[in-house]
């Protein structure tokens, strides 16, 4: 029978810290393990999405996948490229796919693995880049990898709003109080502030404990307008969509590194006919404990310049008034980009959550952030009325 | 207080390994090496309405000139040697291979006289990272046989040390 376009299956592989399969290797255990959950066979499939990590890796993961992961002729095969915000991207192109009819059911793919044996993810991401263009003078200034310019975005964002790093310890310990209830969780040991001061200083303001953690894994999704018989309580409505895509001026005038998001936020909102009063559990794209601050207040949740005092006070922490990264996030959780937020609205929408479940969580908000937090998409995902 | 640093013997450029030398033939960026290379600091702007453009900007998002590369639509001028900083950090991670300072380095966001920002590091070893709004000049440092614009400081640069920030409300 069709319906509206819905996801209706998550595959998601052991996320990894040592070294081991490749990202086409994890791809195809992920469509294994989605197809599954959606109770779907390959021929059932006529489109696939695929992301990947930017940079230069041997195994990045391309259209390829479609031929390696076993699957016919396809009517929708594309590797999506809107860096961080891929992830998210994929969803909605999906329902554009379906409802122009161009496709009934697609399955949207992102895979990684940074680690390497005996190369963390870190120097993985620091040999990437190139040395033309503006990034050449960067990384001969010594911006290798992401975390220097998150660190220069985070000295940005406390000096703005007047925070300090008791702010960005407030969001890795709320981190890693939902990680603890978390089976995908990487990172799951209890954290407090003194464990937060202890951990090493990466970039400063940022220690590693700000950083998201990478792994080496996959996530699948499945959007299709087909209902399994059976399958209710596993499908997810897309109600609303949004992006924004903000061209921030790097000249005086006004600030370079954040603010703009909100319209994508907004304009899902608006199109699932909904309020940020409704969600029920948000899920952010926080590579990095500062992100988080600055998308609650460029989101609308918290004014200009209160986000810090709003997550000292436990606001997005388990029991707290807005349950934000439910999974850990990216922090404590996992980093596969915007699959992280996607995977963890999924399982919460369908009640599976386990320890860490938002009780009654009925309608979430998963944002994808690209770039210097350049690239905004944003969805607004319920749980299928009975 | 992290103390200064020291250069490794016979390593050319204090903190970058000759690996990370950006390409100065690349025609995006040509005119800014060319001229760090006669110790000037050249960046661009729209020729028909003087605002400040991105290093890769070509078409003006004030007024709408557009211009190819090469073309007068977008002119290269040498500018001030002075800014400010808007936001700076101190790496502590030195990647292997590609960086040789021996201890932590700054970089900082500049915002140029002229309204330009650009992300640099200082011209001589520094284990500190500057205040937002601190004065800088703009030096130069080479890495292999490419220059690049970097920061001087004509004063101090820190405020007086905080010993725990989490008692700053």
């Amino acid at each position: 029978m069709s319906q509206p376009p819905a996801i209706i299956g998550l595959g998601m592989t052991l996320m990894s810290v040592t070294a081991g399969p490749g990202s086409y290797t994890l791809a195809t255990e992920a469509v294994g393990v989605a197809l599954a959950d959606a109770g779907l066979d390959r021929g059932d499939v006529d489109g696939m999405l695929v992301g990947s990590s930017q940079g230069v890796r041997e195994d990045r993961l391309g259209v390829a996948l479609a031929r390696r992961a076993g699957f016919g002729d396809l009517r929708l095969l594309e590797h999506l490229e809107i860096k961080g915000a891929t992830a998210v991207a994929m969803v909605t192109r999906a329902v554009l796919a379906i409802s122009a009819g161009m496709a009934r059911t697609v399955i949207c793919v992102f895979a990684d693995a940074p680690i390497g044996p005996g190369k963390a993810a870190g120097s993985t991401y620091a040999h990437s880049g190139g040395n033309s263009g503006i990034r050449g003078l960067e990384r001969a200034s010594g911006v290798l990898g992401s975390v220097p310019t998150f660190a220069l975005i985070a000295s940005r964002y406390l000096h703005a709003s007047g925070g300090t790093e008791a702010d960005l310890c407030a969001v890795a310990v709320s981190a890693r109080a939902w990680a603890s209830g978390s089976e995908q969780a990487v990172n799951r040991k209890p954290l407090d502030e003194d464990g937060y001061y202890a951990s090493r200083m990466i970039s400063t303001p940022l220690r590693v404990l700000d950083c998201a953690r990478p792994v080496n894994g996959a996530v699948a999704i499945i959007v299709s307008s087909a209902r399994s018989a059976g399958q209710e309580k596993l499908t997810i409505e897309i109600r609303g969509m949004g992006a924004v895509h903000p061209m921030r001026r790097r000249r005086a005038g006004g600030e370079s590194w954040f603010g703009g998001g909100g319209q994508a936020v907004d304009d899902a909102l608006a199109m699932a006919g909904t309020s940020r009063a409704s969600l029920d559990v948000v899920e952010l794209y926080d590579p990095f404990s500062v992100v988080t601050l600055c998308l609650l207040e460029e989101y609308g949740f918290c004014e200009s310049g209160q986000a810090g005092k709003f997550v000292r006070g436990g606001g997005i922490a388990p029991g707290g008034e807005l349950p934000v990264n439910t999974g850990g996030g990216q922090l404590s959780g996992f980093y596969l980009q915007g699959m992280t937020p996607l995977a963890e609205a999924v399982i919460q929408l369908r009640g599976t959550g386990g320890d860490r479940q938002v009780a009654g969580a009925r309608t979430a908000l998963v944002t994808g952030i690209g770039g210097r937090i350049d690239h905004h998409e944003a969805l607004v995902l319920a749980r299928e009325a009975a | 207080m992290t103390p200064p640093q020291e250069t490794l013997p016979g390593a050319g450029d204090w903190l970058a390994a000759p690996e990370l030398a950006p390409d100065a033939a690349d025609p995006v960026m040509t005119p800014l090496y060319e001229a760090a290379a006669r110790g000037a600091l050249a960046l661009p702007f729209c020729a028909a309405c003087a605002t400040p453009l991105e290093l890769d900007q070509y078409v003006c998002d004030a007024c709408g000139a557009s211009a190819e590369i090469g073309t007068a639509g977008r002119a290269w001028r040498d500018v001030p040697l002075a800014g400010t900083v808007h936001a700076a950090t101190l790496v502590h991670r030195r990647e292997p291979g590609l960086i040789v300072a021996l201890g932590p380095y700054p970089v900082i966001d500049v915002e140029l006289a002229s309204g330009h920002r650009l992300v640099l590091t200082t011209a001589t070893p520094s284990g500190q990272a500057p205040d937002i709004g601190v004065p800088v000049e703009i030096a130069f440092r080479t890495i292999g046989a490419v220059t690049v614009p970097a920061v001087r400081f004509p004063g101090p640069h820190r405020r007086p040390e905080i010993p725990d920030r989490r008692l700053v409300s």
